[in-house]
């Protein structure tokens, strides 16, 4: 697979103002030299083949938006090398930016008073696409979406998710090779956010193009991410594809009874059956959770026990979600 | 894709292009259209209001004649009419860098302050033409002045030039916002600025001459320039200096503006 992006050992520095309290304390910064030093981005390595879709997780102020602007070329790394399409994007701004896309979410780049189809043929100019090109785009955008519906409406009288939908048009309209996406479905409602999911999915398989995309929203990874990047406080905690995370993970499942008993005399009784095992035993008013890790013993063999001594009304079992391996990750890393 | 070196012929196209648009769905809000053109109709009307009870007070300024300074006056609304059609994006700059929304003009392979300044043209800024051309003609006419196919290519030049110095002062103001929080004074001061370049540099004191002249470049505005088509029996150096001057000036305001949006980090996300 041919690469596409490489990072090596990318450290962005921020030099930021101490501020002082009070009227005082601004007077004084106006003649302060007191800075001092954020590192948004730590020591990131990762590379990333051409047709891939990576999603970039991680909470607020992680280094996510950070990292896909030095990418883009806005911001110029403090040390590390970077490469995107072989050219070093800060260095090559006007150059990188004709083969990238970009969609900052909420912000849109297209012309907020023209109709949607005059700012594409502005486009079409700007990045010189040529007739045949941009005639093939949109036929493929035709049979993609429902393009009558906005081609002929100006922005600014569009809906968030029309909006949404014809950045993302606008982005991969010069057949870009790298397409950054910066929280594409943010605001949207459940139909809005699958219809763009689809899109670039669509999209990224119909074109090949590489898509990095910056997400909260679970349902985006589990639609489009084969890969993951984890970053929080500015390192990268966990890159990998997403199926090893959740078979990292996966092992777990929690076991989920209600019983006839007194639940105190089930969970005691359990308690003692598996105390060398790995598995949590808790319960609320109505169930009793058992978190197994079917590597040391199968659902199947806890449930027996439960059944050898106890009758059970009603069970659940539940697989661990992408969300709640993040959430772990978060806390208690890899 | 093959892509072409985009040279000044592309830029004016999309230039063309982009305005066209803009004007197209600007007229479609027609209220607004209509109501904008007033209010600068009106602001030109009190202008010249303002102008002619000066006069009858007055009917000389340090021997600048009435008709001089109507030429003056006419000369400096047509030079700062490039700067309020094709720069009116410098006003929305300072909020765009503060919110963090200018990174989305960053990701064009096209020069950065021309897409900028390209999404605005205020249109209403040819009406403001027409009244200052229509004041230079008018004054030309009565100061008998000879028309000459070498005095309407001074006063085109001369015009340029004039313009090439409000640009550049109002480029270097809005530019600040890159370094500096509070910006909007500064720009405001450039645009208050102005009102001084409608009389000739010689009625203010040493001080303010020499601030004017040497460090705001507000008396290139309209009374060195305009020297060369009123008063060419003695015109200085300075004059026929500023056309250099003048590219000179626009030159590194534009470095100062691309200079200040490489600096840009984007804040808040």
């Amino acid at each position: 697979m041919e690469k596409m992006i490489e990072l090596k050992n990318i450290t962005k520095e921020f030099k930021v103002l101490n501020r002082r309290e009070g009227l005082k304390g601004s007077f004084q910064d106006l003649f302060s030299r007191d800075y001092k030093i954020i590192r948004a981005v730590d020591d990131i390595s990762l590379s990333v083949g051409q047709g891939e879709i990576v999603g970039f997780l991680g909470p607020n102020g992680a280094g996510k938006s950070t990292t896909i602007k030095m990418m883009t070329g806005v911001l110029e790394p403090t040390s590390g090398e970077l490469m995107v399409n072989g050219r070093i994007p800060y260095k090559n701004r006007t150059a990188n930016s004709q083969e990238i896309g970009v969609v900052f979410g909420q912000r849109s780049q297209l012309w907020w008073a023209l109709p949607l189809i005059e700012s594409f043929k502005l486009l079409k100019d700007i990045y010189q696409i040529p007739q045949k090109d941009y005639d093939d785009m949109m036929e493929l955008y035709g049979g993609l979406v429902n393009f009558e519906e906005i081609l002929h409406k100006p922005v600014r009288q569009m809906s968030l998710g029309q909006r949404t939908l014809s950045d993302i048009l606008a982005a991969f309209l010069h057949n870009p090779k790298v397409v950054f996406l910066d929280e594409p479905t943010i605001g949207l409602d459940v139909a809005m956010k699958s219809k763009i999911r689809e899109l670039i999915l669509e999209l990224n398989k119909q074109k090949n193009t590489t898509v990095i995309l910056t997400t909260h929203d679970m349902g985006d990874v589990d639609a489009l991410c084969e890969r993951i990047v984890i970053i929080d406080k500015g390192k990268m905690l966990y890159d990998n594809d997403i199926r090893h995370l959740r078979q990292f993970f996966g092992s777990y499942r929690t076991l989920k009874i209600r019983p006839n008993e007194d639940m105190d005399v089930v969970e005691e009784h359990l308690e003692k059956e598996l105390a060398r095992m790995d598995v949590r035993i808790s319960h609320d008013e109505e169930w009793i959770s058992i978190l197994i890790n079917e590597e040391q013993i199968k659902v199947l063999n806890v449930l027996k026990k439960v059944q050898e001594k106890h009758e059970i009304r009603d069970m659940q079992l539940e697989e661990i979600s992408t969300e709640d391996v993040i959430k772990k990750i978060y806390r208690e890393g890899v | 894709m093959d892509v072409k070196k985009r040279g000044i012929a592309f830029y004016f196209k999309i230039y063309f292009k982009i305005i066209t648009q803009d004007i197209k769905s600007r007229m479609s809000y027609r209220a607004d259209f209509v109501i904008s053109t007033l209010g600068m109709i009106a602001t030109n009307i009190v202008g010249f209001a303002a102008f002619w009870l000066m006069f009858s007070k007055f009917p000389n300024i340090n021997g600048w004649g009435y008709y001089e300074m109507l030429f003056l006056y006419g000369f400096s609304l047509i030079s700062i009419t490039p700067t309020q059609c094709l720069l009116d994006n410098n006003w929305n700059l300072r909020r765009y860098v503060f919110d963090g929304d200018f990174v989305k003009y960053c990701f064009r392979p096209i020069n950065l302050f021309f897409y900028y300044e390209s999404e605005v043209f205020d249109i209403k800024g040819l009406g403001q033409l027409a009244f200052g051309i229509g004041t230079i003609c008018y004054s030309w006419h009565h100061l008998a002045i000879p028309v000459t196919f070498m005095a309407i290519v001074k006063l085109v030049v001369f015009l340029s030039t004039a313009s090439l110095f409000m640009m550049a002062m109002q480029n270097a103001a809005a530019a600040t916002c890159f370094w500096i929080e509070n910006s909007f004074y500064i720009l405001d001061l450039s645009l208050k600025l102005k009102d001084y370049a409608k009389y000739p540099v010689t009625i203010y004191n040493t001080v303010f001459r020499f601030l004017f002249t040497f460090l705001l470049p507000v008396a290139f505005i309209a009374y060195y320039p305009s020297l060369v088509i009123l008063r060419p029996d003695e015109v200085p150096i300075l004059s026929w200096l500023s056309p250099v001057i003048g590219v000179l000036f626009f030159y590194l305001s534009y470095k100062m503006w691309m200079r200040g949006a490489s600096r840009y980090d984007g804040s808040g996300s």
